[in-house]
């Protein structure tokens, strides 16, 4: 109780602060006006008049994390992907994600579980496609999914994971296939240029000033816009299945664990 | 006045209030359950900033994964912060 | 279009919020023994950044910057957002994931080899 009058005490005086700095007038513009970088944004991610700056995406955060600034996004991926490899390194002896006597939880649980899985896929994979018209996109998709395995290892146990079909060499797979389309999709614009010897450049999503190269804009009058629909589908596969190498990595039982780690390395 | 800058106030003022709550509490199961009622907090905040992409990042990852994660760790570690 | 003093106040007490929020996680990263509770302040600091981060960007009366066919782009450019910190604070949340998930991990190590996961009794027993 005597905690709770703190904390709320403390929300008092930060209210009084704000108080006295607004009638002394010390912040001018907070709020009203907005930048001409993020004006030359916002002008720039749909508009056909202007070929060749456009991105040809009606979602202006989408168009800049994967084609204004696609490179940082790369090199995001490439950090996830680094954090999955230092887990599955700590982890190396262990092979099998089974073992002891694991229940789950009652049936009443189960079965409506059983019911919010479909959705949750059906929602995931919604999000990841219409990422370039909609708010949404790889990473929001690949989260979306990742809370599947979690319910997989704490409703049903983590035996679970090895009747579905999916185990740890199954999901590194399949992660990798995510970042394998990723590279695809993103060296593709440089082989075309050494195949034909016109010019292109990394990650080129739509015609460029000198370059003619476009990765196609609309099927049958529906939007797709370049590249930015494989990158979402791609990364949200890498996504997705990194996570349930983690989470199956952390619902294993500690003493199966301890058997294959620390029992190989003290030579007992 | 806009209601949307009233509704930021109080919802940072909570996230505030269980920031404190989270930080000074003890049990650490206690704790995590605070820091979740602060993501979610926030992730109306990000609502009303405008900002829904991030949005459909935050809650999934701070609302479901993050006490996922801290949970199973205290589950095999030690539950009390502090002696 | 000018805010008046009360909503000035809002806007500036939301600010003052999220200074308040990061700084009491940081004292929760420096002072509380438990690595858990760390891991957890560090994560409180990430999410007001990040909001913070955004909230720069911020614009009262405005849309979220998504163009909706039918709006023409000259209205669409004055109303909107700023698209771009959205699109850093997107990528500075999935960075904080991986420190974080491969904090945890260490965490699991730590108590494996050690026992404990008070840093003051880990102090000790290095020595």
């Amino acid at each position: 109780m005597r905690r709770v009058i703190v904390a709320v005490s403390i929300a008092a005086s930060v209210a009084l602060l704000a108080y006295t700095t607004t009638v002394a007038g010390a912040l001018g513009y907070l709020g009203l006006e907005t930048r001409t970088l993020a004006r030359m944004f916002l002008a720039l991610t749909y508009n056909p008049d202007l070929r060749e700056l456009t991105a040809m995406s009606p979602e202006a955060v989408t168009a800049i994390v994967w084609d204004f600034r696609g490179v940082d996004t790369l090199y995001e991926t490439v950090v996830f992907y680094m954090a999955i490899i230092a887990a599955l390194a700590i982890y190396r002896g262990v092979s099998r994600v089974s073992g002891g006597g694991g229940v789950g939880l009652s049936l009443i649980v189960r079965v409506v579980t059983k019911l919010l899985i479909p959705m949750n896929i059906a929602i995931a994979v919604s999000i990841a496609v219409h990422g370039h018209l909609t708010p949404g996109g790889g990473f929001q998709a690949g989260a979306t999914l990742a809370v599947i395995s979690v319910l997989l290892a704490v409703v049903y146990s983590v035996n679970s994971f090895s009747r579905v079909g999916v185990d740890i060499s199954k999901a590194v797979a399949l992660r990798s296939a995510g970042l394998i389309a990723i590279a695809i999709v993103v060296f593709t614009p440089l082989i075309y240029s050494a195949l034909t010897g016109a010019q292109a450049y990394l990650m080129q999503s739509y015609v460029k000033v000198d370059s003619g190269f476009y990765f196609p804009v609309d099927v049958f009058g529906q939007l797709i816009s370049g590249t930015l629909i494989w990158l979402n589908t791609a990364e949200f596969l890498a996504v997705s299945f990194g996570f349930f190498i983690v989470f199956m990595l952390l619902s294993l039982r500690e003493e199966i664990v301890k058997q294959s780690l620390l029992g190989e390395g003290r030579g007992s | 006045m806009d209601v949307t800058l009233l509704l930021l106030a109080l919802f940072s003022t909570v996230g505030l209030v269980f920031t404190y709550l989270a930080v000074t509490e003890r049990d650490l199961v206690r704790a995590i359950i605070y820091s979740a009622v602060q993501s979610s907090a926030y992730a109306v905040l990000l609502y009303l900033l405008r900002a829904p992409d991030i949005v459909l990042v935050y809650i999934p990852v701070s609302v479901g994964l993050y006490p996922a994660a801290l949970l199973f760790l205290v589950g095999k570690t030690e539950k009390v912060d502090g002696e | 279009m000018a805010l008046n003093t009360l909503e000035r106040f809002l806007l500036t007490l939301t600010l003052y919020n999220l200074l308040a929020t990061a700084a009491i996680s940081i004292y929760g990263i420096v002072v509380r023994p438990s690595l858990t509770k760390k891991i957890i302040s560090l994560t409180i600091l990430g999410d007001a950044l990040n909001v913070l981060a955004i909230f720069i960007g911020f614009r009262v009366f405005s849309i979220p910057p998504v163009l909706i066919p039918g709006v023409e782009l000259e209205l669409f450019v004055g109303l909107a957002v700023d698209p771009l910190p959205q699109a850093l604070v997107l990528t500075a949340i999935v960075i904080g994931l991986a420190v974080t998930l491969f904090l945890v991990f260490l965490a699991l190590q730590i108590y494996r080899l050690y026992g404990t996961l008070d840093t003051r009794r880990i102090r000790e027993l290095r020595g």
